[in-house]
């Protein structure tokens, strides 16, 4: 040991090295440390790949926060058991930034050094990154997005969300109600989510009778001023104003230039996402009637039958408990309701193994949707069966909270006005074989 | 003397970056191969910064290349390293025809006027989805091929390989543009720079000389495009977006720019931090607010950035060895 180290001094300098050097090492034991302390072998680990920062992060970071209930609850009950024994299960989440450079590091990350079992994306401009590696690793992979999916990923599935076909729900349920309403001015932003999404309203507008009044607006994702959007839509005094599957980060203010302009009818929207927000923003009397496609869990209708989701009321108020319930959006409960399904599988399956799962899973062609019982469908849309469609709720904003109207079958419209819906998807170049 | 000592570091430097990866995890040999692609994107930034102009529009660049490349590894078989240089040279004439609008501006125009014409590239690639795949951008980009000399097979999907491919690829880039800036032309940026209307009154052709370091920056800028599209196998127009130019920005104004190894410095620091340190240490929704916290910290404390540090430590150590006491007495 050096005389200078025993001199007794502490000079400033030696006292910010000393504890920048500690608190680095104390940094790296925590990082080390495992989270919860079960035996390793009884720990699943499931990845969580999506965007918790940045403008998509509202598509990420409530699902990964609603995922969190989830694994509390079932870990509570002794995890979930396969092959006789059972598992707790342990969330590994990455931050893909929606960039797909990102979510490929998050990929190698989760699969080769975190040992997941399965791995949960919101999917969209972030797969194409990820595909390859998921196609090399046979790892299984949910998106949120169906638009995803095609013939060469096996082992991508779309097990909750069959954006954007449920939108068709929206429009169909407005057209039995609201018989009024003839004509339909819509706007997207002008993305791998706007553009399939614009189709579907355009096929579900078209198969209602109602007109659209224009093209569809299509405006840059980069776009802060939605004035001159909004003023275009309302010139030709439309009916219906449709806000198509945009961010919340465009809801929002779309909504707002739309109550600063004047306008009075009917919107629809896929999502609302914090929406009490939106009528802070405006009014509630703006907002009373507003129909979208995502439902508080606290509703009363899901506690209907065929409803599959687990203690849909009581995981809203969890929710609403830890996060708040102005925090409760479209994928607070969709990653959660993936995991039911995954668990389920891996139960029949007798293994957590991205196979045997996926066997069990796809068993039947048929699964327990979080909406209700569903079919695995997507051939003609996507190239594969691997989208779980069944029933889907349509929403309507109703004295400040949102409230279930009806639940309506994707299928059923399918079959009737599937050639409407390949039409548009075709025009907009938006299936999967024109990808 | 000075050469031996510049060598001897360049040798430890290459050395310390050959077993670099090995001490990685393969997620962070991922992040290497990123890396070692925005250190070509942010140092062929500079070279446009020394004739003074600071663009909004590199990283269209970056994207012209890989969008060269890709299509013309997807639509005509180009083979992948003959279209990764091709990607290079489309950037370089897109930025040579842009510079006839462009360099009639100066300064806080060029600014603007670079960011409409990156934007206006960008709603191409949007609008026109056959060939460019409109907002959903091209995907499943042909990987740069695998080489097999029998005994010995090269997978370039793996991080580790093509870590080694773009190392190689950005070090030959370097150097080039070490070169220049060292050459005349380079000294002819610096005037440019500093006091234009001096070197146009003893016949520099400003004009010329701009739209050179402009060609030549989106050159090499293509060519990372084309390292980051191969790897990824995946571009949209959002991938090139301002979200991204700031970034560039950031990195280099972070680093520094008066030297070569200024935007390094600022590019390697910052993406540790961000992409190691911090997720590292569970911070990853917070990560936004850090780096913005360190931003803020380095332009008030580091104005001239990172490369800095070194002239201030060995102007200070020079200061100790001069007056010892007066320097102990400040430590304390």
């Amino acid at each position: 040991m050096s005389r200078k180290s025993l001199d007794g001094k502490i000079t400033r300098r030696k006292f910010l090295g000393s504890s920048a050097a500690s608190g680095a090492t104390l940094a790296a034991i925590g990082a080390g440390l495992p989270r919860v302390a079960f035996a390793a072998d009884a720990v699943i680990k499931i990845g969580f790949l999506a965007p918790l920062t940045g403008p998509v992060a509202a598509w990420g970071k409530p699902g990964l926060d609603g995922c969190l209930i989830w694994a509390d609850w079932v870990n509570a009950k002794g995890g979930v058991k396969i092959g006789g024994k059972s598992h707790k299960i342990e969330f590994v989440g990455y931050d893909n930034e929606y960039d797909a450079a990102k979510a490929r590091t998050g990929a190698t990350k989760l699969i080769k050094e975190d040992g997941v079992k399965f791995v949960m994306m919101l999917g969209g401009d972030t797969w194409p990154g990820v595909q390859k590696i998921a196609e090399r690793e046979g790892m299984l992979f949910s998106t949120l997005l169906p638009s995803d999916l095609s013939p060469e990923t096996k082992t991508l599935l779309a097990p909750c969300e069959v954006h954007p076909i449920y939108n068709v729900t929206g429009v169909e349920w407005l057209a039995e109600n609201k018989k009024e309403l003839k004509t339909a001015a819509i706007c997207a932003q002008d993305d791998a989510l706007g553009k399939p999404s614009v189709a579907t309203y355009l096929a579900a507008f078209e198969a209602a009778g109602i007109e659209m009044v224009d093209k569809p607006e299509f405006f840059d994702p980069a776009t802060t001023d939605f004035a001159p959007v909004m003023t275009k839509l309302l010139a030709k005094k439309p009916d219906i104003l449709c806000l198509d599957t945009c961010y919340a980060d465009y809801v929002h203010p779309l909504c707002e230039q739309a109550f600063q302009q004047g306008y009075k009818g009917q919107i629809i929207s896929c999502t609302a996402d914090f929406y009490q927000k939106i009528i802070e923003k405006t009014s509630k009397e703006f907002m009373e009637g507003f129909i979208f496609q995502f439902p508080d869990f606290d509703d009363p209708a899901m506690n209907s039958k065929g409803v599959n989701f687990v203690k849909p009321n009581e995981f809203y108020a969890e929710y609403a408990k830890r996060y708040g319930a102005s925090e409760w959006g479209a994928v607070s409960w969709e990653y959660a309701s993936i995991m039911d399904l995954w668990a389920d599988a891996a139960a029949r399956a007798g293994s957590a193994d991205p196979g045997p799962v996926l066997e069990a899973m796809k068993a039947g062609g048929t699964g327990k949707h979080a909406f209700g019982d569903a079919k695995w469908w997507g051939k003609e849309l996507f190239g594969i069966d691997n989208a779980l469609v069944g029933d889907w709720p349509v929403v309507a904003i109703e004295d400040g909270k949102a409230r279930i109207k009806a639940f309506k079958s994707i299928p059923a419209w399918w079959d009737k006005h599937s050639k409407l819906m390949i039409k548009h998807m075709t025009a907009l170049g938006q299936m999967w074989n024109q990808r | 003397m000075w050469r031996i000592a510049t060598r001897l570091r360049l040798l430890i430097l290459f050395a310390a970056l050959a077993v670099l990866p090995y001490l990685l995890s393969y997620s962070q040999q991922e992040i290497a191969v990123l890396l070692v692609i925005n250190v070509l994107l942010v140092c062929s930034y500079r070279l446009l910064t020394l004739t003074g102009e600071w663009s909004l529009g590199h990283v269209v660049m970056m994207g012209v290349g890989a969008y060269a490349s890709a299509l013309l590894t997807k639509r005509l078989g180009v083979p992948v390293p003959v279209s990764m240089l091709a990607g290079g040279l489309a950037a370089a004439a897109v930025a040579a025809i842009l510079s006839v609008p462009l360099f009639r501006m100066k300064g806080f125009y060029f600014l603007i006027g670079s960011f409409a014409a990156g934007e206006i590239i960008r709603l191409i690639w949007k609008r026109f989805t056959d060939p460019f795949g409109g907002p959903k951008g091209l995907k499943r980009i042909d990987a740069f091929p695998n080489i097999d000399f029998g005994f010995l097979e090269i997978d370039f999907y793996e991080p580790v390989n093509y870590y080694f491919l773009a190392l190689i690829v950005v070090s030959a880039s370097l150097y080039v543009l070490h070169r220049i800036e060292r050459s005349r032309i380079g000294l002819t940026f610096h005037a440019i720079h500093w006091q234009d209307r001096l070197a146009e009154s003893v016949g520099v052709d400003n004009f010329r000389y701009r739209t050179l370091a402009f060609v030549i920056a989106s050159f090499f800028a293509g060519i990372a495009g084309g390292l980051y599209g191969h790897y990824v196998g995946a571009v949209n127009p959002t991938r090139f977006g301002v979200d991204q130019m700031v970034y560039v920005l950031v990195w280099a104004i972070v680093g520094g720019t008066a030297t070569l190894h200024g935007p390094i410095l600022g590019v390697v620091v910052l993406t540790v931090i961000n992409e190691i340190v911090l997720r590292g240490l569970g911070l990853d929704t917070v990560r936004p607010l850090i780096y913005g916290a360190i931003l803020i910290l380095s332009v008030l404390y580091l104005p001239d950035g990172l490369e800095s540090l070194g002239p201030r430590l060995r102007a200070r150590l020079r200061r100790r060895g001069r007056d010892p006491a007066a320097a102990g007495g400040r430590a304390a």
